[in-house]
């Protein structure tokens, strides 16, 4: 049987549960978008207009998560790529928006430019763990009124996978729209296929952006899932304790889908969590910790017990460059979610406390993700695999490598073959030059990167988006709200 | 008395107490002891005890903001009784803060500020997607020395830049020095928006603070 973890009982699944409520109806939420605090108020929670905070009662939570979709298939410009939730087992997606990158060429720190993006894209469309793009740095070099439509391009252009991203105002949507309409043939394609989703990350604690939140529910029109990615910190942006922690962050998604599910009933929507916890020597954010391993898995347990669609941040890392820091990290908070059964947990190809994309990480975390997809498989005993004839048969003394079974095996999955790992001999490896995990990384991201993109656009789509983005460099000019 | 009363003054900016705190200074002004000297052989006594030990990581955060929120309510009492004596308590300097424009992220801003506080600045905290206007217009008003820019995003962090030219339109930078924060901030974006001062934290965002205004650390 596979190999996974539960968190929470029952119980503690419920107490969280009655505890987001309680949260959701005293406490309340901060929505600076008008729009959801309307539609909030239409349907039966108190809105304190003066400080826009909505009390929503529980009935109003409980009825309302019932339109979300239990179940859809995450569509691909290449269909392919198509990964149904929930799902079985775990996979991964390339962290997004991380203010810089590490050139791969100087190895300098630097901020993130599109360039940037376009080459972290093609390294992960090759990893075969990775099922969800997301524009992995914020592109400095283009103009911060449209920033997040060259982005959101630049991902639809360099993967064929999954993509999802964000876009910061209703001024930014037609934009986005024409755009995906563009790639893939059509508006009821758009619908249809659900090849492109948006991420959304509340303000932590308990607050919802105001133009941000408006421009998705405009999106709804065209069907798009929504991802929403509580943050809340231990300590500083959350309560200290990690139950308490989970039960703001619940609120917070919960407080996403209600908004999304009043605005446009039925819509796509995936539960998710990127909380963190404080560095208590300074206050800053922490996100490759154990503790946040453990909460990513608890929320994702969350999402289970209401049904909806359920992953989580996770394969992070505080470390400031790529290195055995990063690797702990990394193992520590992936291993919890997909034990814990995430659908998708967000985190390729970044360190830095989700800062800093480095190419080669991209490799390593992908193959963490085969580590961690091992441990999850378990010990199979189906009967091909119990083979006590074999050791019936060979007796005390026995060489199993002439086995027929354990020929057929090698190729099976029962043993897990690392391509990046280097298990040449001490004297050879020497010779070799010491290669490692890094090394052998890098040789596979020059690999990609030396070989013809996969699944191009077409040269009339390519020509079409570029367009489209000069008319939004010129439009959106000096229309400042971010 | 008043060894005993600065002692336990003392203790509780340690044991970060507002409560307790508060009750003390208000002990203080009834029994006739100048408030200056509560304040500097008292609750200042303490907060350089926390402040010591956190810095050789002793105290942790929490325990370090806590004493600065006890800090903060001892002064909220003993102010209004040393303007009524005519007296002002040593400001190392006036500092008006806030998150830029666009930007609703505020825990960052509002660390920056007890920090300052508990370390004698006076700090006008104005919030969060605070424009550009509003941000000058209570600079010139309180005639602040340092203003203090917030921006999580990339996005937003040209606000601060913004903000910057807006200043030197105005002839603002010799009266007063800017300082900038956030995650996506540092010190080559401070360089190219010619910022004055930068911290890639709260805690030492009080040392850039004092060195642009020439205190001593």
């Amino acid at each position: 049987m596979h190999f996974s973890s539960r968190l929470l009982s029952d119980s503690e699944k419920e107490r969280a549960h009655q505890e987001t409520l309680r949260i959701l109806s005293e406490a309340g939420v901060l929505y600076h978008s008008e729009k959801a605090l309307h539609l909030l108020e239409t349907n039966g929670a108190v809105v304190d207009w003066a400080k826009k905070i909505a009390h929503i009662p529980e009935e109003m939570v409980v009825q309302t998560l019932q339109t979300a979709p239990k179940d859809f298939v995450l569509g691909a410009r290449n269909p392919l790529h198509d990964y149904p939730l929930p799902s079985e087992v775990s996979r991964y997606a390339l962290d997004g928006t991380g203010a810089f990158a590490l050139d791969f060429v100087t190895g300098e720190r630097r901020y993130g430019t599109d360039n940037d993006s376009a080459l972290g894209l093609r390294v992960f469309q090759a990893m075969d763990m990775g099922v969800g793009a997301w524009a992995p740095v914020s592109a400095e070099d283009k103009p911060a009124h449209a920033r997040p439509l060259h982005e959101f391009f630049t991902m639809m252009k360099y993967t064929s996978k999954h993509g999802q991203h964000e876009v910061h105002n209703v001024r930014q949507v037609p934009y986005l729209a024409e755009g995906l309409i563009a790639v893939m043939g059509g508006e009821d394609e758009v619908r249809r296929r659900h090849a492109y989703s948006l991420i959304y990350c509340p303000v932590a604690p308990l607050m919802h952006d105001g133009p941000m939140m408006d421009a998705y529910l405009e999106l709804g029109s065209l069907d798009m899932p929504v991802m929403t990615l509580p943050m809340p910190v231990t300590g500083t942006t959350g309560p200290v304790s990690l139950f308490g922690n989970i039960c703001v962050a619940n609120a917070e998604a919960l407080s996403t889908i209600l908004v999304i599910q009043l605005c446009h009933p039925g819509r796509p929507v995936i539960y998710s969590s990127a909380t963190g916890t404080m560095d208590l020597r300074n206050g800053s954010y922490l996100g490759g910790t154990p503790e946040m391993g453990l909460m990513s898995a608890a929320l994702a347990e969350m999402g289970r017990f209401y049904g909806l669609p359920a992953t989580s941040a996770g394969c992070t890392s505080d470390a400031r460059e790529p290195g055995p820091d990063a690797v702990l990290e990394k193992v520590i908070t992936s291993i919890a979610p997909v034990l814990g059964g995430s659908d998708i947990i967000v985190g390729f190809g970044e360190v830095d406390s989700d800062q800093l994309l480095v190419l080669e990480q991209i490799v390593v975390d992908n193959e963490i993700a085969h580590f961690c997809e091992r441990i999850f498989q378990g010990v199979d005993v189906q009967q091909e695999k119990v083979l006590t004839e074999d050791i019936l048969t060979l007796g005390p003394g026995g060489n199993f490598l002439t086995r027929r079974s354990t020929r057929r095996m090698a190729r099976s999955g029962e043993l897990y073959i690392s391509d990046l790992l280097d298990r040449h001999t001490l004297e050879q490896w020497t010779k070799l030059g010491r290669p490692g995990l890094y090394s052998n990384a890098r040789k596979r991201v020059e690999q990609i990167l030396s070989e013809p993109m996969v699944d191009p656009l077409p040269d009339q789509v390519l020509g079409a988006m570029e367009k489209i983005l000069a008319g939004a460099d010129k439009e959106l000019a000096g229309y400042t709200q971010s | 008395m008043s060894e005993e009363l600065l002692k336990a003054m003392a203790q509780s900016i340690i044991d970060g107490e507002s409560e307790i705190a508060a009750d003390l200074a208000r002990q203080a002004i009834e029994a006739g002891l100048d408030p200056l000297t509560a304040i500097s052989k008292g609750f200042v006594e303490g907060v350089n005890q926390v402040g010591d030990s956190f810095a050789c990581g002793d105290v942790f955060l929490p325990e370090l903001v806590m004493a600065g929120e006890a800090m903060k309510a001892a002064i909220a009492v003993l102010e209004p009784e040393l303007k009524k004596r005519g007296a002002a308590r040593e400001v190392l300097g006036k500092v008006v803060l806030a998150t830029v424009e666009g930007d609703i992220h505020e825990i960052g801003k509002s660390l920056v500020g007890t920090m300052l506080t508990a370390s004698g600045f006076e700090v006008f905290d104005l919030g969060v997607n605070v424009p550009a206007d509003q941000i000058l217009a209570k600079a010139e008003e309180v005639k602040a020395d340092i203003i203090g820019l917030s921006a999580l995003l990339t996005t937003t962090m040209v606000r601060q830049k913004e903000i910057i030219e807006a200043m030197d339109a105005r002839g603002m930078r010799n009266r007063t020095k800017v300082m900038i924060g956030g995650a996506p901030v540092t010190s080559d974006w401070v360089e190219k928006i010619k910022a004055d001062g930068y911290s890639e934290d709260a805690i030492g965002a009080v040392n850039a603070a004092k060195l642009l205004l020439d205190a001593p650390a």
